[in-house]
């Protein structure tokens, strides 16, 4: 029985959440996460860290412009400028749409 | 099955099998208050409330891809319940483990708890081997005796090795190309080495796991050799035609600034080895009495998806899957990531993680009644080790291809870095410890 404390104060301590979880339990995933989620292997989970520059939370057309300015060539030709050569317009659009929602 | 009787096998296998709730509460404790001090991603969904789970999904194997998509089930999924089940205790990184041969890594810092799966997104991980899985029930058997049933099962368990005539159990020539054990020894065995010793490197015919990965490490021993074993040679065997990828970084390493100390053989794959007498014979001539031999054997999916009987593609040697959501294209309950899969796609941790989040996405989707995303992307980004301190780096993006139904490389962002430097290196540090963090907590 021991091995069970630890399971269930978990469970007690997310009893609070149970409400929150029912009401934002839309399981329709919002557009442009999926697409965001390619960011997150260097710039950390939801764009917050560990790695990179942190690029949650910026606005959306501030996160666009910095991704054209890669894709143009304007910040040279390192690896996040090919890596931003790689998404199409509409595709940078609601990537930094989603992204500008983690705060 | 009625929901209690659900949630009570679920408590008894965790009774019965998870080494996490094992740990003493003031450990536990204390590592929690360290960890949150110190990782920045807070952890958003909480360890599913009884009786709010709608639906089960298994996860095999605790690697880049499995770990990864046993969280972002649980962080875009409120009422997704996730077991995760591997073998290992933690898991050890085969990226950056080249730099444990020339001892400038650990071996511990290699290594990934899955405490904050569970901790923080409420992962239930479970240390046991699935010896079998039904694709039809999605149920899985352990090794431990348990059966688990669950709505759909995620297979990642990487690769296995095909067996090299001669080799037996020897272990006088370790692939070190799934970190760990074989990773310290080749390590020894190296440093070991006389100073004009031999070194042979073996490179497997593709798809293997990392392609530029066994160029990277061949530069990274060539310098480390000039530095601590200066008359030593280094043979590199390809089974393929040509170098794979990343082909004029590591041309010019090869031929120019390691070209005194690396021998390169295209179109030589090993045909049969004797570790007694630490020969080789491939179709480039047979090498004897090598000092060291990093032998890098062919690949396929792990073992587990030809049981299945889903290693339906690549000469039967890995699984084929729908690039929209990595079901499996003759189990569709039964998703297969990672390397285990085939597409157009490297075999990498990197595009591991992405792909992950895809199936995971698709997996919630299809809980919810919904079809894929149609147009799904991923992306691979790599560093590779060139000298000591110097690196090149290595990049693609994928665009899901409704026609072909496939994942392919867009042409502008399919790009190396025009030579290797130092900067690229420290960016190599920064990278791992991102990815690992998007992957393992």
């Amino acid at each position: 029985m021991k091995r069970l404390r630890v399971p269930l104060r978990h469970a007690l301590l997310s009893l609070g959440l149970i409400g929150l979880c029912a009401t934002t339990a839309a399981q329709t995933p919002p557009p442009g996460r999926l697409l965001a989620s390619n960011c997150f292997q260097c710039h950390g989970t939801n764009g917050k860290g560990p790695g990179f520059d942190k690029i949650a939370g910026e606005s959306p057309d501030e996160i666009y412009k910095k991704l054209r300015e890669f894709q143009s060539g304007k910040e040279g030709n390192g690896i996040m400028a090919r890596h931003a050569m790689g998404y199409s317009d509409s595709q940078m659009r609601a990537l930094s749409a989603w992204l500008s929602t983690q705060r | 099955m009625k929901r209690r009787d659900f949630l009570q096998r679920s408590n008894a296998l965790l009774l019965a099998t998870s080494p996490l709730l094992a740990l003493a509460d003031d450990d536990r404790s204390e590592r929690r208050r360290r960890r949150r001090t110190e990782t920045t991603p807070q952890p958003v969904p909480q360890p599913i409330p009884p009786g709010a789970a709608r639906h089960r999904v298994i996860v095999v194997g605790g690697g880049m891809a499995g770990a990864t998509v046993a969280k972002y089930l649980r962080l875009w999924g409120d009422t997704v319940e996730v077991f995760l089940i591997e073998p290992a205790a933690s898991y050890t990184s085969n990226i950056m483990s080249s730099l444990v041969l020339t001892g400038q890594r650990s071996m511990s810092s290699l290594s990934f708890s899955y405490e904050n799966l569970f901790n923080a997104y409420g992962v239930q991980v479970l240390t046991d081997t699935v010896t079998a899985i039904d694709p039809i029930t999605c149920t899985v058997r352990l090794a431990s005796g348990e059966q688990l049933s669950g709505d759909r099962i995620v297979l990642a368990p990487g690769i296995d090795f095909d067996p090299v005539p001669g080799l037996g159990n020897s272990d006088r020539m370790p692939h070190a190309w799934k970190a760990g054990p074989q990773t310290a020894l080749l390590a020894q065995q190296l440093a070991a080495m006389p100073d004009n010793g031999v070194a042979v490197l073996t490179i497997p015919r593709t798809p293997y796991r990392c392609p530029p990965g066994p160029y990277e490490r061949a530069c990274l021993l060539a310098d480390w050799m000039k530095k601590r074993k200066p008359r030593a040679k280094l043979v590199v065997l390809d089974a393929n035609m040509d170098i794979v990828t990343e082909k004029d970084n590591f041309t010019k390493a090869f031929l120019g600034l390691h070209g005194n100390v690396i021998e390169y053989h295209n179109n030589a794959e090993v045909l049969s080895v004797d570790p007694a007498t630490m020969s080789l014979t491939s179709r480039a001539g047979t090498i004897r009495n090598a000092d060291v031999v990093n032998l890098i054997p062919r690949q396929r999916a792990g073992a587990l998806v030809a049981l299945s009987g889903l290693a339906n593609a690549t000469e039967g040697r890995f699984a084929a899957v729908d690039n929209l959501s990595y079901a499996s294209t003759v189990a569709p309950l039964v998703h297969v990531i990672g390397d285990a899969s085939a597409t157009n796609q490297p075999k990498a941790g990197h595009i591991a993680n992405q792909e992950a989040k895809v199936c995971a996405d698709a997996i919630i989707r299809a809980f919810a009644g919904l079809a894929p995303d149609p147009a799904p992307v991923t992306n691979s980004a790599c560093y590779s080790t060139i000298t000591m301190r110097e690196a090149s780096w290595l990049t693609a993006v994928f665009q899901y291809d409704a026609v072909t139904r496939s994942m392919v490389p867009a042409t502008a962002s399919s790009a190396a870095s025009s030579g290797w430097n130092g900067d690229n290196f420290e960016q190599m540090g920064t990278w791992f410890k991102a990815l690992m963090g998007d992957s393992f907590s």
